[in-house]
């Protein structure tokens, strides 16, 4: 029994972690107040441009860099359509969806359902590995779980700790105020809508080259929306995004297993299980138990344009 | 303003790319598999005397056709049946990525008709319904649609449960404990005829063994199929079967050090250390039947074939890990099924309710096989 609650727990962890950058990413962007409902899309991008580096490189970490190069070419591109050009995000994200979709099916066309030759392989850190339970669910895990352990931690930091992360925080309340303090507000929304699409496309190197080690068309399975719902759910938190994530992962993973201890029921009702879950835990952070005060960034959505402040 | 309208043009502009780039694989000559050089493609006339110069084949697949999976066993089967008759392989037009959708298969269809095809193959069940209501629209051109039964279609389908059987036969044959493990897909009648094959082989091998089945309730999905045979591991599981699309399965044995049987092609390149060999969809015998008739004008919509045999296929083994003998043993049950020695759905066979299904020294009927909904007595699991 105690071999089976390791397990889902390392597998939650796995599953949490590949929505999770993609998470932690779109919450700098919507912080900074810019959406981007194309996270699918661009995840989609990272998980072919890696896999198509390890294929032909041989190198995971040039495939990282890969994904995150073309995530970062993404964003500029996003972030001068909606902060230079004011584009309408919902239809840009949209547009970057299907543009994502699309091109990464294109470019992956002649590497689909091949096996690279490198993929990140799981590693037991040493000392802490060996620790009761804890050890073989936090410690064997892939080079990219271990990083997220320091990124939810340093994010965190940064967007409460710090002035830059205050700035941050501003950028998405209340442009106009930082443009009168002498701060670049276009130059901040570029960057952070870049660091954000990013880490999108990190989320599909999770998911081409840790959790397999192949590349199909469309292979996130809606993932990308599952991360953007993320955001809302965890108030722009990253670290109630990482409980928003294990949760869902957690519940679909115990759903698998409940097919074998209570079979009784029907297996579509385990499926549905983490979206219920979902509902509910929407209803809860809604409605008429919300507090008063909302978390969501006032000057999300709008663009910002000094002739009309 | 003159900023919005630029945004409003170059956004045009990225949806027309991305439309361009997902419609990238839609019409388009296929290569042929690795294994047929081109020389061997040859337009001229084949040893029955038949020009197939001028036949022209179309089809209609729901991912592209390299993806790994079903469209790529149907694409490589039509392929194989092209080369076998001699008909060139440009002369096979393919519209991939064809969501089971009316307005997409009617452009779908509407598109091969008018690049002139023959014969259209509806490379998924989804498309039965829509394809029916076309084909009376231009009756010269034959449609050969996968699955059941379907009015102005020529239906096919392949006796998955052969192969299955095979498959549970050998995990049987190999596997140390009394329980094997099946990483299933939808509940669909085809999938748990996949699952009764698997359950009915293993019992061949050994009356006591079980089958614990689970179910991903998706057609493709990475994390549920991976979540699939973790699962069946957490229990013991060391060998298990597949209806899974995605290499998922296979990756996840590997890394847990268990076993399986790929699915749809041979999977044994994207997990040598876990795959023992792969079920394989073969349409090529079939295909080639349905292109004659096409061609000679013999193709009625009321044709129906439902083979196994060579087209409920196995891959070569991987001789890692399978020894000889248990090599030897599989062949020879596959010939004994071939001659019918052994008869897959032979009485007496019960479901894992208790209830009888076939009686002692009767056979089920292809009618009961192909829509079945029950699962054999050695199965764990439910299939509602």
């Amino acid at each position: 029994m105690t071999a089976l609650i390791t397990s889902v727990c390392a597998a939650a962890i796995v599953y949490a972690v590949s929505v999770l950058y993609a998470a932690v990413g779109e919450i700098f962007s919507q912080r900074a107040g810019i959406m981007n409902l194309g996270v699918e899309g661009v995840m989609l991008m990272g998980a072919v441009s890696g896999f198509l580096t390890a294929y032909y490189t041989n190198s995971k970490m040039l495939a990282l860099l890969a994904a995150i190069v073309t995530g970062a070419l993404l964003g500029l591109i996003y972030a001068f359509l909606t902060v230079t050009l004011q584009a309408d995000q919902t239809v840009c994200g949209m547009a970057f969806l299907t543009f994502g979709s699309g091109l990464s099916g294109f470019i992956g066309k002649n590497v689909t359902g091949i096996a690279s030759p490198v993929k990140f392989d799981k590693i037991a850190l040493p000392l802490l590995s060996q620790i009761p339970f804890i050890g073989d669910v936090l410690f064997h895990q892939n080079l990219l779980v271990y990083l997220m352990y320091l990124i939810i931690p340093l994010s965190m930091f940064y967007i409460y700790r710090t002035r830059p992360g205050m700035i941050l925080r501003s950028l998405g309340e209340n442009p106009a105020a930082l443009d009168t303090a002498g701060i670049n507000v276009f130059a901040l929304r570029y960057a952070y809508v870049i660091f954000g699409c990013s880490m999108i496309a990190v989320s599909g190197v999770c998911i081409s080259l840790a959790y397999t080690n192949f590349w199909n068309e469309g292979m996130t399975g809606g993932k990308g929306w599952i991360a953007f719902s993320l955001v809302a759910f965890s108030e722009w938190n990253p670290t109630k995004a990482a409980l928003g994530a294990l949760l869902f992962g957690g519940i679909s993973i115990v759903g698998m297993n409940m097919q074998i201890y209570l079979p009784g029921v029907p297996s579509q009702v385990y499926s549905a299980l983490p979206y219920l879950a979902t509902v509910a835990a929407f209803i809860l952070s809604t409605g008429s138990f919300r507090k008063k005060h909302t978390e969501e960034p006032a000057a999300l959505c709008c663009s910002y344009d000094r002739e009309s402040r | 303003m003159k900023n919005k309208r630029f945004a409003s043009i170059l956004l045009a502009l990225a949806i027309t790319a991305a439309s361009l780039a997902g419609c990238s694989g839609g019409s388009s000559a296929n290569s042929a598999p690795a294994s047929t050089p081109a020389a061997e493609q040859s337009a001229a006339p084949s040893e029955q005397g038949t020009d197939w110069s001028n036949f022209k084949i179309g089809q209609i697949t729901s991912l592209v056709v390299n993806d790994g999976g079903w469209c790529q066993a149907t694409n490589q089967s039509i392929l194989r049946a092209m080369q076998s008759l001699g008909i060139p392989e440009e002369n096979l037009i393919t519209i991939e990525n064809v969501s089971e959708e009316q307005v997409a298969v009617e452009n779908a269809y509407n598109a091969l008709v008018s690049e002139g095809v023959n014969l259209i193959i509806g490379a998924s069940s989804g498309y039965a319904a829509f394809l029916s209501d076309l084909a009376p629209q231009n009756p010269d051109v034959i449609i050969a649609q996968q699955g059941a039964r379907t009015e102005n279609l020529i239906g096919y389908q392949i006796r998955n449960y052969e192969g299955m059987f095979l498959a549970g036969y050998a995990c049987a044959l190999m596997s140390e404990s009394k329980t094997l493990g099946f990483a299933a897909s939808m509940s669909e009648a085809s999938v748990r005829a996949a699952i009764n094959g698997f359950a009915l082989g293993a019992k061949y091998a050994d009356p006591e063994e079980k089958v614990q089945v689970v179910w991903a309730n998706s057609w493709y999905d990475v994390d549920i199929e991976t979540q699939s045979a973790q699962t069946l591991i957490n229990q013991g599981i060391k060998y298990m079967g597949m209806e899974a699309s995605s290499p998922a399965v296979p990756q996840t044995c590997e890394a847990n050090g268990a076993y399986c049987i790929g699915y749809n092609v041979d999977m044994e390149e994207l997990a040598p250390k876990a795959v023992l060999f792969s079920y394989v969809w073969n349409f090529a015998p079939i295909f080639e039947k349905i292109i004659a008739s096409a061609a000679d004008g013999t193709a009625n919509p009321d044709d129906y074939y439902y083979e196994g045999g060579d087209s409920s296929a196995i891959s070569d083994f991987n001789s890692e890990l399978v020894p000889e003998d248990v090599q030897k043993k599989v062949l020879q049950v596959k010939e004994d099924i071939a001659s019918g020695k052994i008869k897959v759905y032979g009485g007496e066979l019960k479901d894992n309710k208790g209830n009888v299904l076939v009686a002692a020294g009767e056979t089920m009927s292809d009618e009961q096989i192909v829509a079945q909904e029950f699962l054999v007595d050695n199965v764990i699991g439910d299939w509602q």
